[in-house]
């Protein structure tokens, strides 16, 4: 598996935006002059939308040209905005090819609201993190109406600017992602069932961690030798950081289901970081830089914390 | 070590009993002799270990020169009278020299012995065979590690044999080993975590010391990864930056780097460090292939100890 290396130097940043829109005419309306603009300044334009939205546009516009398809959320990173926003920084990342700036314009589907919408403000605060460092300009549109008050609120929150009237405005209700997630944090993912295998573990018994994924997923028969050491390396990083960062001791779970391996991490600490791993770290820093191979290396990786602690629900198919 | 020798060793981890059971087959076969490792459970270990360390092993296991004994056997010799065991390998000794080789080497697994399960203890079978190994051209190695020996197991078996292999100073955990093979050469078998990554640099630091310190060292600091299993991410972070930190005239060189640490290397920087040279593994062809079927070899080694089959699994 490609893992990207971390050194790049930009000075651009992301620039994050949110549009409202009433109905689909209106959307398109708005998209087309920030579509047309940047085509004209010749930066390539890539869309998240959906097919309806993306026809009326090819329509408005006379043809596709010039206009990338990103990838769609699976079922499996459903429900996690970290992982999407993550995934969505790992494509753009490739795209820009560290220079080359990228106009992206994306669009609310309700089909990830989960059942508060809460998924659309951890994704949106993400965002800022992970793609921070990227010569981007993501323009989100959301329904001025949509089902849940939450996605309104937290688009309000996380973008600092606001498309108004065609223009690019300051939004003086921007909040930084870490006070955005303290007042709203990452949901818990669904409850599974009593996991395969479960451990409690301290930072001396990290091989009894490893040995025991080992031994589950080479017990599953679906992984390759190479996808077996990469997953072993990606868990081992995480129930490092645990016992590391976290208490001196804390439990794993593992799952083997239809998807692969399933794995939780839980500690009773208290993450400095709200969403980690999600920026790569700078070449010089010791830290920080397994659970962002980590977050490459699996297909999902979910970190949300209570009063319990902090959790880490991680997803490595085969 | 010389024929006639009945010497034993106290390895304090698994690491350090593959690294000296290698290291006495690797002689045994380097001095034309004839090797047998009694096995129980080791062997596919000590072989891995021996390919680690480059020795061609596909040739020796198919003309028998080295013979892996099967462990219901090597537990059988244990429910076996002293006296008959001796014979057995008296037995033996001639005939490997009728064989044209220069002697027998023996060592192995023995810790079922440690059970007594015939009420001989294993103190009776070792004079014994000390017995038989005097005055033949045979050389013994016992070994009693501290994972399958009681404290007063090894303390007993320390008194009765007349030499004891010492070992290199090293860094030993259980899980990681660390030994200086030279001024500025040293080795690391096992796996570094968060628990023993502080090891590394230290390591790195007085090998670098040593290498500026004498004129005529090398200016390449070089660590031998062949026997190293797993690497965390901030330990090869720690390699990645503990190279970018040496002078400007010395190199850190890392050989036989199995693929999935070469990964893991590439992913913390290495490839921009250009003060670190990365060597991977490579399989040579007279590697020993990964299932030795009957096929591999010319004659299954019919003899007082059964026949030796071939090792199924060598890694």
């Amino acid at each position: 598996m490609r893992v990207e290396t971390t050194r790049v130097a930009t000075p651009v940043r992301l620039r994050h935006a949110v549009g409202f829109h009433s109905s689909t005419d209106d959307l398109v309306g708005q998209m087309v002059p920030l579509v047309t603009a940047a085509l004209d300044r010749g930066e390539p334009v890539a869309l998240a939308v959906g097919p309806t939205t993306e026809r009326a546009l090819h329509d408005a516009l006379g043809g596709s040209a010039g206009l990338i398809g990103l990838s769609e959320p699976d079922t499996v990173t459903r429900g996690s905005g970290q992982t999407m926003a993550a995934r969505r920084a790992r494509e753009l990342r490739e795209l820009t090819a560290g220079a080359v700036p990228v106009t992206v314009v994306s669009e609310h589907n309700s089909r990830l609201d989960g059942f508060d919408g809460r998924y659309w403000t951890e994704w949106d605060a993400a965002v800022n993190v992970a793609m921070g460092e990227l010569p981007v300009s993501l323009i989100c549109f959301y329904p001025e109406l949509p089902l849940h008050l939450e996605i309104l609120d937290g688009a309000r929150r996380n973008h600092p600017l606001v498309l108004a009237g065609g223009e690019l405005r300051h939004n003086p209700e921007h909040r930084c992602p870490r006070d955005v997630l303290r007042s709203t944090p990452a949901a818990a993912p669904m409850l599974l069932g009593p996991p395969d295998r479960a451990l409690t573990y301290t930072a001396w018994q990290l091989h009894e961690v490893r040995r025991a994924v080992e031994h589950l997923v080479t017990e599953a028969g679906s992984f390759e030798e190479s996808r077996i050491e990469d997953i072993v390396l990606a868990v081992n990083e995480v129930a490092t950081n645990a016992v590391e960062h976290g208490t001196s001791e804390a439990q794993i779970a593992l799952w083997i289901c239809e998807e692969g391996l399933v794995c939780e991490v839980h500690d009773g600490g208290d993450l400095t970081e709200p969403l980690p791993g999600l920026c790569a770290p700078h070449p010089s820093d010791p830290r920080g830089r397994g659970v962002w191979i980590a977050r490459q290396l699996c297909d999902v990786l979910h970190v949300w914390r209570n009063a319990d602690g902090t959790h880490v629900r991680m997803h490595a198919a085969s | 070590m010389t024929p006639g020798d009945h010497v034993c060793a106290f390895p304090v981890s698994d690491e350090q009993l593959w690294e000296i059971s290698a290291e006495f087959v690797a002689a045994g076969l380097a001095r034309n002799e004839q090797v047998y490792y009694f096995d129980d459970g080791t062997a596919s270990s000590v072989l891995g270990r021996l390919a680690d360390d480059r020795v061609p092993l596909a040739q020796p296991l198919r003309t028998g020169q080295l013979a892996i004994v099967p462990s219901d056997v090597t537990r059988q010799v244990f429910r076996t009278p002293v006296a008959a065991v001796q014979q057995m390998f008296a037995e033996r000794i001639e005939a490997s020299v009728a064989e044209g080789y220069a002697g027998l080497r023996i060592t192995g697994q023995m810790s079922y012995g440690a059970a007594r399960p015939v009420g001989i203890g294993l103190t009776e079978y070792d004079a014994g065979l000390d017995a038989v190994v005097r005055g033949r051209p045979a050389i013994a190695l016992c070994l009693y590690d501290r994972r399958r020996y009681t404290d007063a197991q090894i303390e007993e078996m320390r008194d009765v044999h007349r030499d004891e292999l010492s070992a290199p100073s090293a860094y030993d955990d259980g899980l990681l080993r660390i030994t200086r093979t030279g001024l500025t050469t040293a080795r690391m078998a096992g796996e570094v975590d968060h628990s023993n990554r502080p090891m590394i640099t230290r390591l790195l630091e007085t090998t670098l010391d040593d290498a500026l310190r004498s004129h005529s060292a090398s200016t390449d600091i070089e660590l031998n990864l062949a026997s190293l299993r797993f690497m965390d991410v901030a330990g090869a972070v720690s390699l990645v930056h503990a190279a970018e930190a040496f002078p400007s005239t010395h190199r850190l060189v890392l050989t036989g780097v199995r693929p999935r640490i070469v990964r893991v290397l590439d992913r913390c920087g290495a490839p921009f460090a250009a003060q670190l040279s990365v060597r991977e593994f490579e399989p040579e062809r007279d590697r020993l292939p990964l299932v030795i079927t009957a096929d591999t070899r010319d004659d299954v080694l019919v003899d007082a100890f059964g026949s030796t089959e071939p090792l199924r699994e060598a890694r």
